[in-house]
């Protein structure tokens, strides 16, 4: 009977290589997906329309929540100071309201009072090229 | 000369201390993992919705284009497309592809106590009924 004799020399040996992969894995995952969060985007439920095409950067992004509030760069503005943006925001392109876009990410849930209000606004700043982002669809 | 001399240096195996690496790894993963967060690809409802200038919507045309407006009804908002109205946007979605004349545009308009899903739908609605250009307007800016 020499059972227990053999395991007294022996030491635990646990492979922790795959373990490892694993971990390295997943990381390197959820540092690649984890995207740097937006501070132009603020959590606002848009329509969930198909859309006509991916979304581009535009130099002006204004959300508008359900409450009616205009924000911009995750700050409340009036449509005073949305018009001063505005203008600081044509001062950057000479002025030319052509090269201008401004992206409206505004919430279903609302009304359309203060995207009438914006989009008035940019008319009598002759910036036209506007688009209005949706969530896609499936 | 006896460099080779050193007991105990062929035999000695290189020890990695893995302990404080797999700590750091962990942490690093459960930070990632409960800070990510998915959100739903946005895309632009359209890039040719322009913002129609008001000097520009009163000139005078042969062909009106399509004008869908978003009004309050007698059951709630509708789309009000001429004289009829429709609740749903599959239904304007498919009068408005019944039109001929489809190269000078359609129009929206919504209230502003409209809901803006309805404003985004009607805008929807026309493209996907093929319309070359599609116009916002909003109401003071007739």
């Amino acid at each position: 009977m020499r059972l227990a004799k053999r395991s007294h020399g022996n030491k635990l040996d646990v492979n922790m290589t795959p373990m490892i992969d694993v971990t390295f894995l997943l990381l390197i995952f959820f540092m690649t997906v984890n995207q740097v969060s937006n501070v132009n985007k603020t959590q606002v439920s848009l329509p969930q329309l198909k859309g006509s095409q991916d979304q581009s950067e535009g130099n002006l992004t204004i959300n508008v929540n359900q409450a009616g509030e205009i924000i911009v760069s995750a700050n409340t503005v009036t449509l005073p100071q949305l018009i001063s943006l505005l203008n600081g925001e044509l001062n950057k392109v000479q002025r030319d309201a052509g090269r201008l876009l401004v992206v409206v990410r505004a919430d279903q849930r609302g009304t359309c009072r203060t995207v009438n209000e914006v989009i008035s606004t940019l008319v009598k700043l002759d910036i036209t090229r506007v688009r209005i982002a949706v969530e896609s669809a499936p | 000369m006896k460099l080779t001399s050193r007991s105990g240096r062929h035999s000695s195996k290189i020890e990695l201390q893995m302990t404080s690496m797999i700590d750091c790894v962990f942490l690093l993963l459960i930070f990632f993992m409960v800070t990510s967060s998915f959100q739903k690809a946005e895309r632009e409802l359209d890039p040719a919705v322009k913002v129609e200038r008001p000097s520009l919507a009163q000139g005078p045309k042969d062909l009106a284009p399509a004008i869908v407006e978003v009004v309050r009804g007698a059951a709630g908002f509708v789309y009000k497309l001429g004289g009829r109205e429709f609740v749903s946007t599959d239904e304007l979605t498919t009068v408005l592809s019944q039109f001929d004349n489809k190269l000078d545009g359609a129009i929206v308009r919504a209230a502003d106590d409209a809901p803006f899903s309805m404003a985004a739908a009607a805008i929807q609605a026309c493209k996907t009924a093929r319309f070359a250009n599609v116009s916002y307007v909003p109401p003071g800016a007739k």
